[in-house]
């Protein structure tokens, strides 16, 4: 009975599953795609109808743009011909000697979208339900049927054809040959049928007609050795993609991206857009051109999987990010962010007046006793001995406790706005008599930042030298519970004081006043709380405190000053914060608020898109 | 969205970079032909930003020349100048306090400022500035500023970062020049001829110099 009942729950879950991509291609999606990016048109549309869509100034704009070679222009999206309901996707597919980036969008009316290539000038040949589009070099080609749409960019990898071993099997020349002639034959494109990459097999019947045109008409038009070999290249790749296209449309490929879990648990119904990466060491690998010096080194070793998550929701616009981490990596984060943010510094807060915040958090003791660990994985094994001697150098040097105790590893940084403040400066006045030149001092207004910036500190003792040491050489002037630094020929005055193992540094002195007396008036909402105590980094900023409070002449006219202001109060409030590593997963969230008189975030977006233009 | 961004991030790119500077040229003629230069550049109004700039080493990817060389530069400017033929009384005065440097000197002839100019500009490094000359002919008693704006100006300007233009936008150029003899007339529209009638001044914005759009010669005719 129990295991009967496990049997109807998992036959439930797979239908599921099944049914929710029952119209979506992503089943077609190779499960070695190094990075997916998907758009699910379903959420959008829900968001906003097409006929909005197509009245919007976005959409406007959009069409204008895809009818821009065409006869007739477009009047709606829809008529381009994809499925605009069902999901679209990017994915890059790359090995050792090719990369293809590919776009793979569902189809509606594959007719609709004949109409739009032959509009636009781009010709295609048709076979059967099949239409194949290829560029000038077949590099880069678009294939579309009545269920989907296939386009791919192929580029060969330079290190690959760099090979000897491969540029003797494909009969190329060397890269850059100096005076060489090059005989006939090599120019030509041999791909023996028995010849195989070592990811792809190529046979002669992979290059159609459009291509050997078009590879005669390259090879006629260049003599130089360098440029054929290019040519011969970029042949071989078309023939690659050319394969992996018919593999693609004839289904042979059977292992689809949703086999690999990882991805699937990355996907979430409700996210507009995410993008997964299989791994962002291999992803960096692939884009990352072969530079001989960075040989050995992995500036991403440990870091796995990651993946972004965009959210158009009713109340905010949220973009998600996580990445996942080795075992060894994760420790490290595990320790270094066990450090929370300082309580006490929300005393000195006061949400009416603060414009932002960021806060960090994180533990200097552990950080610097990580850090070695963390170059010499970086830097790899090449440099595993000489950073192996720096990092005990390192270690032996600081004594990472008592740096720990002086700078805990938690901070935060509010910002109040601007303020203005007088300064006097040199000018010449000349009299009308005989435009006699006289020195004169006039005044203007500089516009200065006003911010608290508060550091925890343990033992404060050699903060305190530091002072004394400024006070006697007059740098630092002594007030009431307070310091000022003076800052010549600065009209920023800088003030500081060290209260309940705090170090308090600010521009105004009507807070560090306020500070010194323990009067602070403070202000912090349950929300701004749970952000800044529960994460290791956050930040907050608000566009609409900011507006009215920049001064025109910091911003070079009234028209430029009331465009930003249009502009920054049309922003609703922007957070950002990460989330505590969950095994070995980081994850973080940026949200902005949108105001409550928009219909939905999408709507926002769009209205913002058109304000920022006006 | 990224516009929005630009805005907020222009916000703190002109709190950081915004400043202007002032270019001051007088020159005093006698009827003979001799007469005194005194060249100021006034960088006071900016000197908050001066003055954090002169702490660092370099600046959007442009080097900050300390105090010492700046010192050294005009040393060498004011040993040329010395050296110069029908120059003479040549004084510098540098305030760091104010940010305010200038260069006076004599001069027998008006030509010899003009052989001096482009010299002290390639010295200096100021590339393609401008084609500048000044004539004296006692006989018809008229004095000749020549200017022509050459397009080198714009393409040095065009190099540089959009951060660094921004110093450009408020900063002016004024010329003086005085004269023993009343002023008949003057023929660049922007120049003021003073209450004596024996000045005229032009003053102006520096960027309408770069691209051309000011121009500054001027025929002034004296009165006989």
């Amino acid at each position: 009975m129990n295991s009967l009942y496990k049997c109807l729950i998992a036959a439930f879950l797979t239908s599921l599953t099944f049914t929710s991509y029952a119209q979506d291609l992503v089943n077609k999606i190779p499960a070695d795609a190094l990075a997916v990016a998907t758009l699910k048109g379903k959420n959008l549309t829900e968001l906003m109808s097409l006929t909005d869509f197509n009245k919007s100034f976005t959409g406007k704009k959009i069409l204008s743009k895809l009818s821009k070679n065409a006869d007739q222009p477009l009047t709606s999206i829809e008529d381009i011909g994809f499925n605009l309901t069902s999901s679209f996707y990017y994915y890059n597919q790359s090995n050792d000697s090719v990369t293809y980036n590919c776009f793979l969008a569902p189809v509606k009316n594959a007719t609709q979208l004949d109409a739009f290539y032959n509009q636009s000038g781009q010709k295609f040949s048709v076979k059967g339900t099949m239409r194949s589009y290829y560029n000038s070099d077949s590099t880069e080609v678009a294939h579309w049927n009545n269920e989907m749409f296939l386009a791919v960019i192929g580029s060969g990898k330079k290190e690959y054809f760099s090979r000897p071993d491969v540029i003797e099997r494909f009969g190329l020349t060397s890269a850059y040959p100096v005076g060489e002639a090059v005989s006939d034959s090599a120019a030509t494109v041999v791909v023996d049928e028995d010849v195989v990459t070592d990811s792809v097999l190529v046979d002669s019947t992979m290059i159609d007609s459009t291509q050997e045109e078009d590879i005669i008409i390259s090879d006629t038009s260049e003599s130089n050795p360098f440029f054929k070999n290019e040519d011969q290249k970029k042949s071989i790749v078309a023939a690659w993609i050319q394969h992996m296209v018919e593999e693609f449309f004839a289904g042979t490929n059977k292992t689809s991206i949703l086999n690999n879990n990882d991805f699937l648990k990355s996907q979430d119904a409700q996210a507009e857009a995410t993008i997964w990466v299989s791994g962002v060491d291999k992803l960096f690998n692939t884009y990352m051109p072969a530079i001989p010096y960075l040989k050995g080194m992995s500036f991403f070793n440990g870091y796995g999987s990651g993946n972004a998550k965009f959210y158009l929701e009713d109340k905010s616009i949220k973009l998600t990010t996580s990445m996942t981490f080795s075992d060894e990596i994760a420790s490290v984060f595990k320790r270094i962010h066990k450090r929370k943010l300082n309580k006490r510094f929300l005393k000195y807060v006061n949400e009416d007046r603060m414009i932002g915040y960021m806060g960090y958090a994180l533990d200097t003791k552990a950080y610097l006793e990580e850090y070695p660990k963390l170059m010499s994985k970086m830097y790899g094994s090449i440099y595993a001995e000489e950073i192996g001697m720096a990092a005990d150098l390192f270690s032996l040097l600081l004594d990472e406790e008592a740096i720990g105790k002086v700078v805990k590893g938690d901070a935060m940084f509010v910002f109040n706005g601007l303020m203005q403040n007088e300064v006097s400066y040199k000018s010449y006045d000349y009299n009308e008599e005989n435009f006699e030149t006289k020195e004169v001092m006039k005044t203007k207004k500089e516009t200065l930042p006003d911010f608290l910036l508060m550091i925890s500190s343990e033992d404060t003792r050699l903060i305190d030298k530091l002072i004394a040491y400024g006070v006697k050489k007059e740098a630092v002037k002594k007030h009431a519970g307070y310091y000022e630094l003076s800052i010549p020929k600065s009209p920023l005055a800088l003030y500081f004081t060290i209260k309940n193992q705090i170090m308090f540094f600010t521009t105004s002195i009507t807070e560090i006043d306020a500070i010194a007396a323990n009067s602070y008036a403070a202000k912090v909402s349950g929300k701004h709380k749970k952000t800044l105590l529960s994460s290791n980094y956050s930040a907050y900023f608000s566009g609409k405190k900011l507006a009215g409070k920049i001064p025109s002449e910091e911003f070079g006219g009234a028209k430029k000053l009331e465009k930003a202001n249009r502009v920054l109060k049309s922003l609703g409030d922007i957070y950002m914060k990460s989330n505590p590593i969950k095994g070995n997963v980081l994850s973080g969230e940026v949200s902005m608020d949108i105001p409550a008189n928009q219909p939905n975030a999408l709507k926002y977006l769009f209205s913002l898109i058109e304000d920022a233009t006006k | 969205m990224p516009s929005k961004f630009k805005y907020l991030l222009s916000i703190f790119i002109l709190l950081c970079f915004s400043s202007c500077f002032q270019i001051i040229e007088e020159i005093n003629l006698t009827k003979a032909g001799s007469g005194t230069v005194n060249l100021t550049l006034n960088l006071s109004a900016s000197k908050t930003k001066v003055a954090s700039v002169m702490l660092m080493d370099s600046i959007q990817g442009y080097k900050v020349p300390s105090k010492q060389t700046i010192q050294k530069e005009l040393d060498e400017v004011v040993a040329y100048l010395k050296k110069s033929p029908g120059i003479s009384n040549v004084q510098k005065k540098v305030d760091f306090e104010n940010y305010v440097v200038s260069v006076s000197f004599a001069f027998k002839d008006i030509a010899n400022i003009n052989n001096v100019n482009q010299d002290v500009l390639k010295k200096l490094k100021i590339k393609g500035v401008s084609n500048s000359s000044y004539t004296y002919n006692p006989k018809i008693q008229t004095f000749c500023r020549s200017y022509q704006h050459t397009k080198d100006a714009v393409a040095q300007y065009n190099k540089l970062k959009p951060e660094v233009k921004k110093v450009f936008k408020d900063a002016s150029y004024t010329s003086i020049y005085r004269f023993e003899q009343n002023i008949a007339s003057s023929n660049n529209p922007l120049a003021k001829i003073s209450k004596s009638k024996k000045a005229v001044m032009l003053n102006t914005g520096i960027l309408g110099l770069i691209n051309g759009k000011t121009d500054v010669s001027n025929n002034i005719t004296l009165a006989k």
